[in-house]
């Protein structure tokens, strides 16, 4: 800046005011990308300007020569009246206007194109360079004293500046409307991958909540364990406070289950639970509520909250229940994007449910069916009612205390109930004789394991529970029958069942003798360990408590009770 | 804190979109490399603060990137977060001596990487 001196204020002052507006407005091109083009160009003795569509300046290379800075620069911001053509030629750009020529500034070659967005003009791009004509004539000189500068000074400027016809300005301003055009491209498609890649960044977030949902879908898992597991991981992944879900109530005997903090009261939640069911059972489609408070189903909820997501969880245009989320904690509005993703997962979901219902059903046919065989059984012998669910029960609570699997301890559950099955085959005289039995009458008794086995045999889907059955009446000593087996050559199952079956023996009164004391009882298994019992099996049962056997007991005595009405009317029909 | 730098090696494009849009979203400075010879001369000289890296890359194995940098001492403090395809795993044998504290299955979730990315950060700058 060594000629500021020769440089009036006034100009700069004037010049500060308009621009100061127009510095409000965005370029239609990133500056960076202007930048990038102006140096390009302003080796080459080129001046790279933008226009906005009202003809004020949106961007200037500033980094050219002072010639540009303080004689064309002015000269395209305050065109005066009397320099009207570059204006009326601005305002004549159209969208399909080509690269241009304008001689309309003195001494200088301007070439012009509008830029175009949207078929639309969004700015002028405007390349100045030193006109091959330059000359410090009379219209260069008037515009020097407007502007307030010296020309001479101006014709020290110019000196080293390529000069430009209009041929070749114009081949130089058709390069940056190509050049312009390739960024404009490349911007948009930079946009485009973002977009898409953030597209692509939701649909992985999606499959890998989908794939680890799915991965929760064990069938004999409770249905509100697999939906406490799903809530949670939606809810991190589409940002919710809380969520929930209601089934109907021949599809789950429970109240709705919720997750997260929807900060409801819980009559509120019966309320919101209720209205969503019955709306989806209209709808049967998803629910999106951005503003509660102006909706006129959930006017009250808006106290709670301020939005409501909810999709219906249908199998066969039947609604079993729905998904319901309250609030983005992110801020956001719930859209499209969430109720498809809410809907894949209530669509996994209502799968899932439908078979969960199925195999809860069949598997509850299969237990009737059992514990109407059990029933039978013990309806055969008075003084044993009740026997064969107590033997289970006590099966199932040693397989627990012996470590064994959820699985295994489900299948000792059932070897107990079914154990004493073949006693069908033994003649009631012999089973209710209250006197000693002869030696004959011990050998039919002794055949109710290999019976037992036998009734079972052929469902191929408690094959495994048959050596239960079997072996319950092995000793470990090997003093037992039917097989005579000892020590873990005895099948773990039928070294369990021998002892509950022992231990209900000995606490239930029979014909002959009055049960005996829990006391008493536990003193001669623990005498009979090693002999009898498996002596590892002995020590889990006894460090069973006696309360433990007490509650056990009481809380099935109602069963107890109703299996014995239950006996009592079968033996009078 | 200063700009940390992530180097993401990935021979499937898309894959590298996602992860740099979710890390520069974040704030982090992504270098995105598409198979292993270019990431390690990527990493020597640009030295980033972690490695996300693909298991099956052309040149070179996730696994022997890995190895290359944690045998360089300009390099060995490096830690390395693997992406392996799904089901497959890696014996303990093959992620010894190569920095690699966390492995994510294909395909994740870009908000579960971006938590592993600031644990497995905030580990190494404690």
């Amino acid at each position: 800046m060594l000629k500021t001196t020769t440089n009036p204020t006034t100009t700069t002052e004037k010049a500060a005011a308009p621009a100061k507006d127009a510095a409000a407005r965005p370029a239609a091109l990133p500056a960076t990308v202007l930048d990038n083009l102006g140096a390009r160009f302003r080796p080459g003795g080129l001046f790279l300007v933008m226009l906005r569509p009202d003809g004020s300046v949106a961007y200037h290379d500033a980094a050219s020569g002072l010639f540009f800075q303080r004689y064309v620069l002015p000269m395209i911001q305050y065109a005066e009246p009397s320099d009207q053509d570059l204006r009326k030629r601005i305002a004549a750009l159209t969208a399909t206007s080509p690269v241009e020529v304008w001689n309309v500034l003195p001494g200088i070659t301007l070439a012009a194109f509008p830029h175009v967005e949207k078929r639309q003009v969004a700015g002028v791009l405007l390349l100045a360079g030193k006109s091959s004509g330059f000359r410090l004539g009379e219209d260069v000189v008037r515009v020097c004293s407007r502007l307030g500068i010296d020309c001479i000074w101006l014709g020290q400027q110019s000196e080293s500046l390529s000069t430009y016809d209009d041929e070749t300005l114009l081949r130089q301003a058709r390069l940056l409307h190509g050049m312009i055009r390739d960024q404009v491209r490349v911007a948009g498609l930079e946009q485009e991958l973002d977009s898409l890649s953030g597209q692509l960044s939701n649909t992985y977030e999606e499959l890998s909540l989908i794939y680890q949902i799915s991965g929760g879908m064990k069938i004999n898992r409770r249905a509100s364990d697999f939906f406490k597991g799903a809530c949670v991981d939606v809810m991190g992944v589409m940002n919710v406070r809380g969520m929930g879900v209601s089934l109907l109530s021949s599809v789950h005997q429970q109240e709705p289950v919720l997750y997260g903090s929807l900060g409801l009261p819980p009559g509120k939640v019966h309320r919101l639970a209720g209205e969503l069911m019955r709306l989806m059972g209209e709808r049967k489609g998803p629910l999106l509520i951005n503003d509660l408070h102006r909706d006129k189903h959930f006017t009250w909820l808006a106290e709670y909250a301020h939005q409501l997501i909810a999709v219906p969880l249908m199998r066969q245009e039947q609604v079993l229940g729905c998904l319901f989320g309250i609030d983005k904690t992110t801020g956001g509005v719930f859209d499209s994007v969430d109720s498809k993703l809410l809907t894949s997962i209530a669509n996994e979901s209502a799968i899932y449910l439908e078979n969960s219902m199925l195999f809860d059903d069949v598997h509850g046919l299969m237990m009737g069916l059992l514990h109407s065989l059990t029933s039978a059984v013990d309806a055969k012998d008075a003084y044993t009612c009740g026997h064969s669910e107590r033997v289970a029960l006590l099966s199932r609570h040693l397989a627990q205390h012996a470590k064994l699997t959820g699985h295994e301890v489900e299948r000792v559950y059932m070897a107990g109930l079914l154990h004493d099955v073949g006693k069908i085959g033994v003649p009631e005289a012999v089973l209710q004789k209250t006197g000693r039995l002869t030696n004959e009458e011990f050998e039919q008794i002794k055949k109710h394991p290999e019976i037992g086995a036998r009734i079972l045999q052929d469902i191929k889907q408690i094959k495994d529970i048959i050596p239960g059955v079997l072996h319950h009446h092995e000793r470990y000593d090997g003093k037992g029958y039917p097989g005579g087996l000892a020590g873990e050559d005895i099948p773990l199952m039928g070294r369990i069942i021998c002892l509950a079956d022992c231990f209900d023996a000995m606490t239930s009164s029979r014909t002959y003798r009055k049960a005996l004391p829990l006391e008493v009882a536990l003193t001669e298994i623990r005498r009979c360990s090693g002999t009898q019992f498996d002596p590892r099996l002995t020590e889990a049962f006894l460090q069973i408590s006696g309360d433990q056997f007490r509650e056990l007991i009481r809380n099935h005595q109602e069963q107890t009770k109703r299996l014995a009405e239950k006996a009592q009317t079968l033996r009078v029909a | 804190m200063s700009e940390r730098t992530i180097l993401v090696a990935d021979d499937e494009s898309h894959i590298l979109h996602v992860v740099s849009l979710k890390l520069k979203n974040a704030g982090y400075r992504v270098l995105t490399a598409r198979d292993g010879q270019e990431a390690l001369e990527m990493a020597q000289q640009e030295k980033p603060d972690l490695l996300i890296t693909d298991y099956h890359m052309p040149q070179l194995s996730g696994i022997e990137l890995c190895r290359k940098l944690k045998q360089d001492p300009a390099t060995s403090n490096i830690p390395a977060i693997m992406l392996t395809a799904r089901g497959y795993s890696l014996e303990p044998a093959d992620t010894e001596q190569s920095g690699i504290l966390r492995m994510l299955s294909k395909p994740f979730s870009p908000r579960h990487l971006l938590s592993t990315v600031e644990e497995v950060l905030s580990g190494a700058a404690a």
